[in-house]
């Protein structure tokens, strides 16, 4: 095998937990850390690499990493092709349709009158999945953040967002119209990666699932 | 990586995901063609050649947006064709109807699929594979994976394995669910989502003891394969050791059981295989039998196959330090006296040397040798003279 096994961490949320996860299971990660300039760090047989959430995806498909792990939320929206072998029950978190507490009625009245909906979201390929499912016509607003302010702004009519305690929502006086899916933290691999080095890539899987499922 | 082919400014290139494929890679991907195909001959298989274009209607391997497709002149949908075997089905259902006994088809062509912007996916590339339609059963199967196996070690690849699945034992580990569940399972398994399938069976009434029991099954590679019990099992065995009699090969291991193998497309019946390499993040080829494809288009009849991805084999080849073997060189013929330089050219070309007037711009990775004309029958090479004969014995 030319390199080692190449183990992708999401940075932000999940990292915390995703390093306490491999700890638990018998990896030193103590010199992973969130502030380390060193995107790439080897420790014993396996070389982590911290990437952006969105991105880890990609580098899992494309074979630049052999696993990671990530959010459901980010392969729900990225639709890449990986495997996903493990739920870790960390990173809770869900996709929700939410709207102005108030204009919920008015907004469905327009959609009556107008015939379409407008929608922020950050994640454009789950919303639009969500509606065709639904068979609601709406127009999709992509924006790059605090989506929370668009139908203050007119922006839009309703958001989908990815919601971890709704305090966010909240505090901008929206209300969840619908939940679209929950969302966990993941293991995922290269499919060619987990029949190549499947004898590096088991025992991980079955430490960590067992680790998940004692949770 | 820099993607290719995407406008700037006001120069023309080809569109997202087409480009061109210059004379050194074109040389190397005729030398993969030619193995591969010499290979699909010596197992008495028939080249064939399906339009560019089919109806966008009809079946199709691949969902509507992975399509490339545009409207004809009177109004029908057509598409350029994703894959090689679905125009083979339709072709065998409508030209070979009546045809009893094995069918053995085989291709090397482009395919054209739909890609997202900014992934570095080319939406053409060639695939070259084979159908054997009409015979079932392990011999059959085994035939198939022989010859992708062999046509892959003669193009010259080395370390890659195939791995061997088998839909219908995966199927069998969930049969105590109700039809529609077990669709939803296995269809979850086909996009990669273990978690969400075990979910899906555990809702659906699966007990722990089942879902482990199928979890470890699922797991199941190389030697793990003895410790399932079952027909298909024994098939998926036999399949391997049959194709192993048949193709040795270099590494007498390249067969793999693993039952984690389950293809993105649904129409997979038995025995499925996917060739990985440690150096490609992606599967080389796949194939497996797929006695339902046929059947959709109104003429059912067992088939087994495979496609193998000729860019990314190309890649793996590259990768591992492949060149291919080096044409008889080129003589660059630096012209005297136009009449004698053609009929010196004439008599150089009559004795089987290859002859390009004036300079070589594009040599393509192939051996020049510059020459000047001396007479009718004699060329000077670094200020020696040779006679046609010396020079075509000396370059052959």
């Amino acid at each position: 095998m030319s390199r080692p096994l190449r183990f992708a961490l999401a940075q932000g949320a999940l990292l915390k937990d995703s390093l306490a996860a491999l700890g638990a299971i018998g990896h030193d990660v103590s010199g992973i850390t969130a502030d380390d300039r060193r995107l790439v760090v080897r420790s014993g047989d396996i070389e982590f690499v911290r990437a952006r959430p969105s991105d880890i995806a990609t580098y899992v498909e494309r074979g630049a990493a052999d696993m990671g792990i990530v959010g459901k939320d980010v392969l729900m929206e990225s639709a890449a092709r990986v495997l996903e072998l493990v739920d870790l029950k960390f990173g809770a978190c869900r996709f929700v349709v939410a709207a102005p507490r108030q204009m919920v009625a008015r907004s469905l009245d327009e959609y009556r009158h107008l015939g379409s909906l407008e929608v922020a979201t950050k994640y454009p390929r789950v919303a639009e999945q969500h509606f065709r499912r639904r068979g609601i016509a709406v127009e999709i607003v992509r924006v790059a953040g605090s989506v929370e302010v668009a139908p203050q702004v007119g922006l839009a009519d309703w958001i989908v967002d990815l919601v971890a305690t709704g305090a966010t929502l909240r505090a901008n006086d929206l209300a969840v119209v619908e939940e679209i899916a929950p969302s966990t933290a993941r293991l995922i691999a290269n499919t060619a990666a987990y029949h190549v080095r499947r004898r590096e890539i088991a025992p991980l899987v079955e430490k960590l699932s067992a680790w998940a499922a004692s949770r | 990586m820099e993607r290719r082919g995407r406008d700037s400014g006001l120069r023309p290139a080809p569109p997202r995901g087409f480009r061109d494929i210059l004379p050194t890679e074109a040389r190397e991907l005729r030398a993969i063609e030619r193995a591969l195909t010499e290979t699909f001959s010596a197992y008495g298989y028939m080249p064939l050649e399906p339009p560019m274009v089919e109806h966008s209607a009809g079946e199709s391997v691949l969902a509507g947006d992975r399509l490339i497709q545009f409207l004809d002149r009177d109004g029908s949908l057509v598409a350029l064709r994703p894959d090689i075997t679905t125009a083979i089905a339709r072709l065998v259902a409508e030209r070979y109807a009546d045809a009893s006994g094995a069918l053995r088809l085989s291709y090397f062509a482009p395919v054209f699929r739909e890609e997202p912007a900014m992934l570095g996916a080319e939406r053409e590339f060639a695939q070259a594979g084979v159908e054997l339609v009409g015979p079932s059963g392990v011999l059959a199967d085994a035939e198939a994976l022989a010859l992708l196996a062999e046509s892959l070690a003669r193009a010259g690849l080395a370390g890659a394995t195939i791995e061997v699945g088998h839909v219908g034992v995966v199927r069998s580990l969930f049969s105590t669910l109700a039809e529609d569940v077990r669709d939803l399972v296995l269809r979850e398994l086909r996009d990669g989502d273990h978690v969400g399938a075990f979910r899906r069976a555990r809702e659906g009434g699966m007990s722990d003891p089942a879902i482990a029991h199928a979890r470890s099954t699922l797991a199941a590679r190389g030697r793990g394969i003895e410790q399932v019990a079952g027909d298909g099992a024994l098939e998926l065995r036999e399949v391997i050791h049959l194709a192993r009699e048949m193709f040795k090969g270099s590494d007498p291991l390249w067969g793999v059981p693993n039952l984690s193998l389950m293809p993105a497309l649904p129409y997979y019946t038995g025995i499925v295989f996917e060739v990985v390499h440690p150096d490609v993040g992606f599967p080389i080829a796949a194939g497996g039998r797929y006695d339902l494809l046929l059947a959709a288009f109104g003429a059912p009849r067992p088939a087994v196959g495979f496609a193998i991805n000729v860019p990314r084999l190309h890649l793996a080849l590259f990768g591992s330090g492949w060149r291919p073997a080096s044409d008889r060189p080129i003589v660059a013929l630096a012209p005297g006296d136009p009449a004698v330089t053609a009929r010196l050219a004439a008599r150089l070309r009559g004795a089987g040397v290859a002859v390009a007037i004036g300079g070589v711009a594009e040599p393509a990775g192939q051996r020049v040798v510059d020459a000047t004309v001396v007479d009718e029958t004699h060329v000077a090479l670094d200020g020696k003279t040779r006679s046609v004969d010396e020079l075509a014995r000396e370059l052959a």
